[in-house]
């Protein structure tokens, strides 16, 4: 039995700066007040995050485990780096939303944004279900604590509400699931649940099964896959925009690392009686996805259905797994390239909507002719979103699909092209807003100004711009560098 | 020699259009002449690769190969070269863009934007022309697409949202196919060579599907089906009947430059894939399949030929007139014999020149009579003699008249199709009368609206005015120049092309 003496707490040198990084800008909060602006908060928050980036990358490069509970191998690693990052991301989005909506107490925001994140470190990192679950627990609880955040609009408290209880829910499927694993294997540990899977799996099939849909189910609500996606448009657009910029890209990326470790590690040995569970999972969650995208009139509700079907193209990977190794590059790499398409236009979506206090599609009409920059880019982000060339999308969903073909999915790699063709309409229906429209008047018969981004607007659609391009001209860089690594199995 | 010369010619234009994107929109004549220089320098650089192209040696010359991406089960390179095939089509993509550029200098709305747009296509064209790598075919495949998108949703007519996103979509089917069809002939290709070679490379993979390691891969079910599909992804984009519905709106909303290039070199990429990879990798399945090529080539003639005879819009009608010449190509590659070949590429160069020509002039009528319903027009050659006279020598050189370069291809192709052999195309001459039977009703709906349009009494509205200007001179004598050039002087096209209808036909034959 490991003692707490015994234990290498180095390895989590970084969750640890985090949490008393988070704890400070809480208290610097209460002590200077609960309203009023706070900008410092903002710049603390995005530099507490890139120090515990680098802490990540510098302190244990080697990895290692405390117990069966915590892991620090290549897969944590690299994808606490894409959270952290992205999390940065989220807040300099932040900083301009919470100005702009004083209701919203900004410290309290920034905190809870922090506490989120080490929450969903400790998801990426744990190799054991209870852990898994409590990380789990805190990025939903700060999440639903999120999305109400402007509790004095109506379509914000809704939302919350419904996440906490539908959320709920689905951490209920999840502890059941587990349940009836631990009472098979007598152990929580997932590597250890994964050695035994193939031995019980054959006196107990059924239960291993019913534990597996349960937890499938509950997970497949956190990443928001049909038919558990009905709660995200919802969600999303009662959400602060900023806030919905967050569910989308960090819970959800953190929860899609952790089905990965759940579903390779723990039911590894079964491999075959799953995939084509998640294959068809994945091939509904991209059709209806695309295909209620279509029909949005509301920007954030679109970017929702369009963020269901990116997740439906994400499960591909592990549905056709043939090579682990392989299935967590390509979602890694997705990943960065979802990270930098959908952050970039996210920044661009909450500096239009909120200039122009419309969340309507409309609202980007003749954006070409009041910010060129800005529709510039996000002409980019759409196109890379739809999966065309010279963008990390094209790349990342060509890797998708060869992979899918690889690992014997031919026909959920042939939906997912299908699917992508039905996207363009919707994406480039923003574009021909942006670009084939002029500029409406305003209420007062005055055409909409020039728009002028602040700096740190512009500087998230400046990065997330120049990373969608140069992994598309060069994905080498990171593709090379994700193929290097024996991704889950370096400790046991 | 430059070396790398074909790499310069592909990222050339993409420079220039970041160059123009550091401009300030205003200086509306610093942006043209930026684009206008940075076309003729792409001009000199194809004719240079023309020049320098070795016709006695087959296969691909001026050769490049970088590792590019290397997915650890999948390696994609950076591989280009150029044979017969590609040096035509590069030049041809060049002149024709740049006398587009010299054809929209009277665009003023959003000038920065559109130079951009062109530069980015010409890339992409480019690119297509010169990739030796599935995988950047199809890279460069989708890149034309959104360009194209938006020159006809911003600069197009009345309909151009709804014309934008019909281009849109059916490239984008087109795409899809390619891309799936593409993947399957890659990893189809890795079992048949025995696991050997895993490989994107286009003369590599024609290579194993010649000489398979393990032939029981290769079922002449799997070989047809990844034709087939092939096939129609190619048959969308030239476009084919059934596949041809977005064209001619395409062609009628897009603005005039645009559709020169859309329909002078974008739509050359269906003919040219069919050929590179189609031929190419699938020479067995063209031969088995001629018969249905040639079908539908016929189809093509004869239905966008009397679909023109009864078009209203002059700029419908040169679409369709377009349909129905590219039922030429089909036929060609279907004979399966030298002259046929030979014949549809000589049409995909020909046809470029002339049709680019065709429509500049239409555009160039309708800019200034506002209307292009020929009920409307007559007599035009008493108020705009030149134009009119232009727009005569271009209808004529669309019609085949013997020393312009459409009646070489199409005396090629019926020669071809004459001599096809007769395992392979059954019945030949009866494909061969009907083309024959296409071509007269092109004289017939072609003449038929030039004598609408120019001839007739002057009407009194377009008694005032203005004869071409000295800009318009540059497309329509350049067009017509070249049309001449190797109407007159064919063996200038035909001994670079020579080499690779050799090599083609080795391959057919043995």
């Amino acid at each position: 039995m490991l003692s707490a003496f015994d234990a290498n707490w180095s390895l989590m040198t970084p969750e640890i700066v985090l949490a008393v990084l988070a704890m400070i800008i809480f208290t610097i909060d209460f002590m200077t007040g609960i309203h009023g602006k706070k900008p410092f908060l903002g710049r603390l928050s995005i530099i507490a995050l890139l120090v515990t980036a680098v802490l990540v990358i510098f302190v244990n490069p080697q990895g290692g485990t405390i117990g069966h509970i915590f892991i620090l191998d290549p897969f944590s690693m690299i994808f606490k780096v894409i959270l952290l990052v992205a999390v940065a991301i989220v807040i300099a989005i932040s900083m301009y939303y919470v100005e702009k909506n004083e209701d919203i107490y900004q410290g309290e925001y920034y905190s809870i944004m922090l506490f989120a994140t080490l929450g969903a470190m400790l998801m990426v990192s744990s190799a054991d279900l209870i852990t898994l679950f409590i990380g789990l627990e805190i990025v939903s609880i700060s999440s639903y604590v999120l999305a109400g955040f402007k509790k004095h609009r109506k379509k914000s408290t809704e939302a919350a509400i419904k996440y906490v209880i539908l959320g709920g829910a689905a951490s209920a499927f999840i502890l059941y699931g587990m349940s009836f694993l631990y009472g098979l294997t007598g152990t929580t540990s997932l590597y250890e649940i994964g050695a035994a899977i193939p031995g019980v799996y054959e006196q107990y099939p059924f239960m291993i099964m019913l534990s597996l849909l349960f937890m499938v189910v509950g997970f497949g609500f956190k990443i928001s896959v049909a038919p558990f996606h009905m709660w995200a448009p919802d969600v999303y657009e009662g959400s602060p925009t900023s806030v919905t910029s967050f569910l989308t890209v960090v819970s959800k990326l953190a929860a899609f690392a952790l089905v990965m470790r759940v579903l390779f590690i723990g039911f590894g040995g079964i491999i075959e009686e799953w995939a084509f569970i998640i294959a068809v999972i994945a091939a509904l969650t991209m059709i209806l996805g695309n295909l209620i995208a279509l029909a949005q009139k509301n920007v954030k509700r679109l970017m929702a259905y369009s963020g269901i079907a990116q997740a439906g193209y994400l499960l591909v990977p592990i549905a056709a797994a043939f090579n682990i190794n392989v299935s967590a590059s390509t979602i890694a790499f997705y990943g960065v390239a979802y990270v930098l398409m959908v952050l970039g236009a996210f920044a661009v979506i909450t500096f239009v909507t909120e200039e122009s206090g419309n969340e309507d599609i409309a609202s980007f009409s003749g954006l070409y002719k009041r910010s060129p920059y800005l529709a510039l880019a996000m002409g980019v982000f759409l196109v890379s979103l739809a999966g065309l060339p010279a963008t990390a999308g094209f790349i990342g969903k060509f890797y998708i699909f060869v992979g899918a073909v690889s690992g014997d999915m031919l026909w959920l790699a042939i939906i997912m092209i299908a699917m992508s063709i039905v996207s363009f309409y919707y994406y480039f229906g923003i574009i021909r807003q942006m670009f084939m429209r002029e500029p409406k008047t305003s209420l007062d018969g005055q055409p909409a100004g020039t728009l002028k981004a602040p700096a740190g607007i512009s500087t998230v659609v400046g990065v997330s711009l120049a990373g969608t391009i140069i992994l598309g001209f060069f994905p080498g860089i990171l593709i090379n560098f994700f193929n290097s690594f024996n991704w889950m199995f370096m400790f046991f | 020699m430059i070396p790398n010369i074909l790499s310069w010619l592909v990222f050339l234009p993409l420079a220039g259009a970041l160059l123009i994107l550091a401009i300030p929109k205003e200086n509306k004549n610093v942006i043209r002449s930026l684009a206008a220089v940075t076309v003729l320098a792409a001009v000199l650089l194809s004719i240079l690769v023309w020049i320098s192209f070795d016709r006695t040696v087959s296969g691909m010359q001026f050769q490049q190969l970088i590792p590019w991406i290397d997915l650890g089960f999948v390696q994609i390179n950076y591989e280009i070269g150029v044979d017969g095939l590609s040096v035509p089509m590069l030049a041809l993509s060049s002149i024709v863009t740049a006398l587009a550029v010299f054809a929209s200098f009277n665009i003023q709305e959003r000038v920065k934007e559109f130079y951009i747009f062109i530069l980015i296509l010409l890339t992409g064209l480019f690119g297509v022309f010169v990739a030796l790598d599935l995988f950047l075919f199809f890279l460069f495949f989708e890149l034309t697409l959104i360009p194209m998108f938006f020159i006809i949703g911003i600069w197009g007519g009345k309909q151009k949202t709804f014309a934008s996103f019909k281009y849109l979509i059916y490239t984008g089917i087109s795409g899809a196919i390619l891309i799936m069809s593409f993947i399957a002939i890659y990893f189809i290709g890795m079992q048949a060579s025995g696991w050997t070679h895993s490989t994107f490379s286009i003369p590599a993979l024609a290579e194993i599907y010649a000489n398979p390691a393990a032939p029981e891969v290769l079922t002449s079910g799997i070989r047809g089906a990844l034709f087939l599909a092939l096939f129609i992804a190619f048959a969308i984009k030239i476009p084919v009947f059934p596949f041809h519905t977005w064209q001619p709106i395409a062609y009628a909303e897009a603005p005039t430059a645009a559709t020169m290039i859309l329909s002078g070199v974008l739509l050359k990429m269906g003919g040219y894939g069919l050929i590179r990879i189609g031929i190419g990798v699938f020479p067995d399945q063209v031969a088995r399949f001629a018969t249905l090529i040639a079908i539908l080539g016929v189809i093509n003639i004869i239905y966008g030929a009397v679909l023109a005879l009864v078009q209203n819009d002059l700029k419908r009608l040169v679409a369709f007139a377009s349909i129905s010449h590219m039922g030429i190509v089909l036929l060609g590659i279907a004979s399966f014999t030298a002259a046929g070949i030979q014949g549809a590429i000589f049409q995909l160069v020909s046809h470029g020149f002339i049709t680019a020509l065709l429509f500049f002039m239409v555009g160039a009528l309708a800019e200034r009579t506002n209307t292009r319903n020929i009920s409307e027009l007559g007599g035009l050659s008493k108020s705009v003699p030149v134009l009119a006279g232009f727009t005569l020598a271009a209808v004529m050189a669309a019609i085949g008249l013997p020393g312009l370069s459409g009646f070489v291809s199409e005396l090629l192709t019926l020669i071809g199709v004459f001599g096809a052999p007769a395992d392979i195309l059954p019945a030949a001459a009866v494909f061969g009368v009907l083309a024959g039977l296409g071509i007269i009703l092109t004289a017939a709906y072609l003449l038929w609206a030039v004598k609408r349009t120019t001839f007739g009494p002057m009407q009194e509205k377009y008694s005032t005015l203005k004869d071409a200007r000295p800009i318009e001179y540059i497309p329509m004598v350049g067009l017509l120049g070249l049309s001449l050039l190797i109407g007159v002087y064919p063996t200038i096209l035909t001994d670079v092309i020579n080499v690779t209808v050799t090599d083609i036909l080795s391959r057919i034959g043995g």
